[in-house]
Formats: C-alpha cells, structure tokens, sequence
C-alpha cells in the first residue's frame, strides 16, 4: 500500500492541473517499510514525449538519475512515478504498462475538465504484461 | 573497484545495499559481477536470452551507456554506474 503526504500530493494536483490538457509526469520520494510505502517529495519532471503530449508522456532517464541522486542526498528513496490522464480514468493503459518498470509504485491522475477527480496506484509486473491495483491513500481521498 | 548504485526496490536482493563495489574493466563485466554475487538481481536486470530488459538504462558516472561503447563501455575505480528505468505512458 502507499500513502501519500498532504505536501508532495498538493504538488502531484497542482502539477497535473497546471500541465492540463496536456500529461504530466514526475517522480515520488520517500520511505519503504516493508509494503508499506509513504511519498513525502513529490518531483515535478518534464513531460519530453515529442508529439501529442495530450496523450502521451515520456520520461527522461536522466531526470530519473537526477531524482534517484536527490532521494539518496536527503535519505530517501525513489518509490514510484506518477502522471496524468487527462479527461481519461486512472486506469493503467496498454501503452502505460509498455513502458513501465516493475520496481516502482505508478500513481495515475485523473483530471477531468481541469480538475483533478479521482487516484489509483498501480504495480505492474516483470513482463509488462499487466499491473495489479496497490491500495492508496491521498488527502482527496 | 567501480560502484554500482542499487535502485531502493532492487536492495532487497542485494543484502540490502545501496551500492555494490565490484570487480570488472567494461559495464558488462562489472554487471556480470554483480548478478554473480546477487544472483537475485539477475531476473530483474536481464531477460532470459541474457539481454539488459527495455525497461533498464544504465549509466557510467553521467552518460548513457548506449552513447558510450554500450556494455563494452570502461569503467575504473572511482566510476559510478548509475541502474536508471525507461518510463513512458499515455491514455490508450
Ligand atoms: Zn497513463
């Protein structure tokens, strides 16, 4: 399960609604107890999909090193990802799950018309080939 | 001896480390080194023919080893190799 702090989950809102129509994404710093996993740094990242950022995003590698070393300067560790569906459910699409990583928590926004509606945290598995539902917990929940 | 930084989910099969120093002159080297010690890790690195999974970037110090000499790539003592997932996504 994983819980997110009222900080980094005003900044996940604020950056999803601020970045509307198009995707957001960014990554979630924290602490890991077991299955127990609990954001306190949200990073905004940049959305480097070049296209239709509407329905795409991409992550760049070397905004993730850039993550992963800011984890371990302030003794936490890189726990998941989150991005925004923007007037789509959270669900964790076919090319969400393509392009994914199996050691990492993938929250997904919903944002409909410019707000944000609704959550869910998603695990997928070594072969990307589906991503079972992780129990989350947000401040808007 | 190289250092190679284990991402926070992986450290459990690492004795839970957060780096590993290892033996090895290439990437490859250093790599095979530390699957050998942490066999664990393997099937989260590697597919089964042996190739790095899509999802893994590995980096030396700052640079992406697909613009370096891949896993041929040198490393030395004082080098970092840096284990950095691929992520991308969208709605469909
Ligand atoms: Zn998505």
């Amino acid at each position: 399960m994983i819980t997110v702090e009222t900080q980094p989950w005003s900044v996940m809102v604020d950056h999803a609604q601020a970045t509307y129509p198009n995707e957001c994404c960014g990554a979630m710093l924290g602490a890991i107890d077991g299955d127990v996993k609990t954001v306190r740094l949200a990073l905004p990242l940049d959305n480097a999909y070049e296209g239709a950022q509407r329905e795409r995003y991409e992550l760049r590698p070397e905004d993730l090193l850039f993550a992963e070393r800011e984890a371990r300067k302030n003794g936490m560790d890189l726990i998941g990802i989150f991005h925004s569906h923007p007037d789509c459910d959270a669900y964790f699409s076919k090319t969400d799950l393509e392009n994914s990583c199996p050691w990492y928590s993938f929250i997904v926004l919903s944002i409909q018309q410019g707000k944000f509606h609704h959550a869910n945290s998603w695990l997928p598995n070594m072969e990307q080939t589906e991503a079972a539902k992780e129990e989350l917990t947000h401040p808007n929940a | 001896m190289p250092k190679i930084l284990i991402p926070t989910p992986l450290r459990q099969f690492a004795d839970k480390k957060d780096s590993v120093d290892v033996a090895g002159a290439t990437v490859g080297e250093a790599l095979a080194a530390l699957t050998t010690a942490h066999p664990d890790l393997k099937k989260n690195l590697f597919t089964d023919e042996g190739k790095l999974r899509s999802f893994v970037n590995v980096y030396v110090n700052d640079e992406d080893i697909r613009f370096l000499e891949k896993d041929k790539t040198a490393v030395a003592g004082g080098d970092t190799i840096s284990i950095v997932p691929s992520i991308a996504g969208g709605v469909w």
